[in-house]
């Protein structure tokens, strides 16, 4: 049997506007949202940000949250953009009953907090709740590429038919934290951003939400969904070369523009448009271009970066970006690479104006920290896929670290100067990993899959309390590339060399569940055989437990 | 000269995490980047400018200008001594 995966429904909110309308109305008239920042309080007026131009209090007061109530800014905007999707769906209340609904929310610093309250799975709870949803949970946190990341876990639900309807994006607001953490990596422009642009200095930060509303075709047609496109392909991979920097090759951008366009079933010159990740940044456009180049050769599309207009909205910028790119197919248009001007023989040359196209097939573009690079295709036809095999998975070499005083066994398997940047947590879970994988004889992984309840919590903490105690400019850069929940997953694919598919769930109690139920869902796909498997968790100072465990095809 | 040398070097250690390695085994006129050397990268260059601030009050614009600065624990003693505001 054949189906495919439709979008019914989608809200967006961020620098350009509070709605799908305000957002195309900017970019068809080339209007930048990025502006001194406003909203947020902090030392760094120079910093160019891409805000939303609402108040806590104005968001609270458009959902209904009494003003009182404590909410993160993470979890409002979230709610925003949610609620606007399952409106945008026009489905009654009583169609939707009996229905398995998954929500899944890729969140990371919302995440980051010291407290409990704040963690990324709280948030997702958050939004469900003010939007008045009943539904299983997930989320997702792979730094920048969370939401792409969550809609490719989505459409995978859908095709395994283990949920009947997918909510999938991702939140992030503003913060002091990313903001003085990225400013310590001296990657931020102190004029609006100019992505693949020769005098290019580096990003602006924006925040805001986004959400697709997925179902599969057959049930959509039934129901009399209103069908917006459909996602027609994935990738997911690991550039495994450095935490924060790209590789040169650009190795993990190739390889997911190449699976996603390969699940698709098309060829280079099919594709219409290509949102690019295209930060702004020296490293990511220059590696970004390289591998554009990789995949399409002479038959380079139009191509665009539309962070010069809602800023680099992190963990929310897959689904915002791919909410941008439905409403360019839907408006037959290409968005602008706003602010460019001046060619550069290391970078692709992209549009300058906003230009009239009829758009079939695009391909939108999410790297994160940790070289988690995803890549997503949305066509306006359908592409049926068969439905997923059921396979038997073994696991083996599980083994598991709760005392500080194992970790000089780490020794063993890594040298002094490779973990001496490595807070405990990072310690133990290559100890855990290193072990289950010699234990299970495997050199290589084929993909990475870790579940971690807090994330880096001791390096968070840190930062934080660096904040409070020194002022917002004392932020260690090496705590702050340690302190997304990727971080391990990613460090392990560049200790590994492993370029395969790679993921980091934060769904509290339930994370070890989600990755458990990922590895076993990949290999079914056939899209590994062999998945490395963590759950690690720290609560300074006293708890630290790290489990690996290898999931196996049998 | 010498004391500052001293300090640097017991900075870098500090800050770096380079926990095997005492002042001796730092060589001032070597370098402190890529092959032949201590061996360390961009992060840690991001780390030495933190420390210029910090400790010398001296605030670079650029990633790009500590290249020319960090090329050894000599080189670095040369500039802070030159443009030190505390």
């Amino acid at each position: 049997m054949t189906d495919s995966i439709a979008i019914i429904g989608s809200g967006i909110i961020c620098a350009l506007g509070t709605d799908k309308g305000q957002v195309r109305d900017s970019l068809l008239e080339n209007r930048t949202g990025i502006g001194e920042l406003h909203y947020l309080k902090s030392c760094h007026k120079e910093l160019p940000v891409g805000e939303v131009k609402m108040s806590d209090a104005e968001l609270k007061q458009a959902l209904a949250v009494p003003a009182t109530e404590e909410v993160s800014r993470t979890a409002l905007l979230g709610a925003y953009a949610l609620r606007q999707a399952l409106a945008d769906t026009h489905l009654s209340p009583q169609s939707l009953q009996g229905k398995r609904i998954t929500l899944i929310s890729g969140t990371t610093v919302g995440g980051t907090d010291a407290t409990e309250q704040y963690s990324c799975a709280n948030n997702t709870q958050a939004i469900a709740r003010i939007v008045g949803i009943d539904c299983q949970q997930s989320t997702i946190s792979t730094a920048c590429s969370s939401a792409l990341n969550a809609i490719i876990l989505g459409t995978r639900m859908l095709q395994g038919d283990e949920t009947d309807i997918v909510i999938a994006g991702g939140t992030e607001a503003l913060s002091l934290f990313h903001l003085n953490g990225f400013n310590s990596l001296m990657i931020l422009d102190h004029d609006v951003c100019r992505p693949f642009d020769a005098t290019r200095q580096g990003l602006n930060l924006g925040e805001g939400a986004a959400y697709l509303v997925l179902q599969r075709t057959s049930e959509a047609c039934m129901q009399k969904s209103n069908i917006q496109a459909y996602i027609t392909g994935w990738g997911n991979r690991c550039d495994a070369y450095h935490q924060t920097a790209t590789s040169e090759n650009g190795e993990g951008a190739f390889l997911a523009m190449t699976d996603a366009l390969q699940m698709a079933n098309l060829k280079a010159k099919d594709i219409d448009y290509v949102n690019a990740h295209g930060t702004g940044t020296p490293d990511n456009d220059k590696s970004e271009s390289t591998a554009l180049r990789r995949v399409f050769g002479e038959e380079m599309p139009l191509v665009s970066s539309t962070k010069s207009f809602t800023g680099h909205t992190t963990s929310a910028s897959g689904s915002i970006e791919a909410v941008i790119c439905l409403i360019a197919m839907q408006n037959r248009f290409v968005p602008a690479n706003y602010g460019w001007n001046n060619s550069t023989p290391e970078c692709i040359t992209p549009v300058a104006l906003p230009t009239q196209k009829e758009l079939h097939h695009v391909l939108c573009n999410s790297f994160g920290f940790g070289g988690n690079d995803s890549s997503l295709v949305i066509s306006d036809r359908e592409k049926p896929f068969c439905s997923i095999p059921t396979c038997k998975c073994t696991f083996v070499g599980e083994n598991e670290v709760t005392q500080e005083e194992e970790l000089k066994e780490l020794r063993t398997y890594i040298s002094p100067m490779e973990s001496r940047r490595m807070c405990k947590i990072m310690k133990a879970a290559f100890l855990t990993s290193m072990r289950a994988l010699e234990k299970a004889g495997i050199t290589a992984p084929d993909a990475i899959i870790i579940a971690t309840k807090y994330g880096m919590l001791e390096n968070g903490q840190r930062i934080l309390s660096t904040i409070h105690e020194q002022g917002e400019e004392s932020i260690s850069p090496t705590l702050f590339m340690q302190s997304t929940h990727n971080t391990l997953a990613g460090a392990l694919a560049i200790h590994l060399g492993c370029h395969g598919y790679n993921i980091t769930y934060s769904q509290g109690e339930e994370s070890l569940q989600w990755a458990l139920r990922d590895a076993q869902r990949l290999i079914c796909e056939g899209k590994a055989n062999n998945v490395l498997v963590g759950l690690h968790n720290e609560m300074p100072p006293q708890l630290l437990y790290s489990k690996s465990i290898i999931v196996k095809k049998v | 000269m010498e004391d500052l040398i001293l300090e640097l070097k017991e900075k870098i250690i500090e800050v770096l995490n380079l926990e095997e390695l005492t002042p001796e085994d730092i060589d001032p006129k070597a370098p402190l980047f890529g092959a032949g050397g201590l061996g360390l990268d961009s992060i840690d260059a991001l780390e030495l400018i933190v420390l210029l601030e910090k400790s010398y009050g001296i605030r670079l614009a650029s990633a790009a200008e500590g290249k020319n600065i960090f090329t050894s624990v000599e080189n670095i003693a040369q500039y802070v001594s030159q443009n030190r505001k505390k």
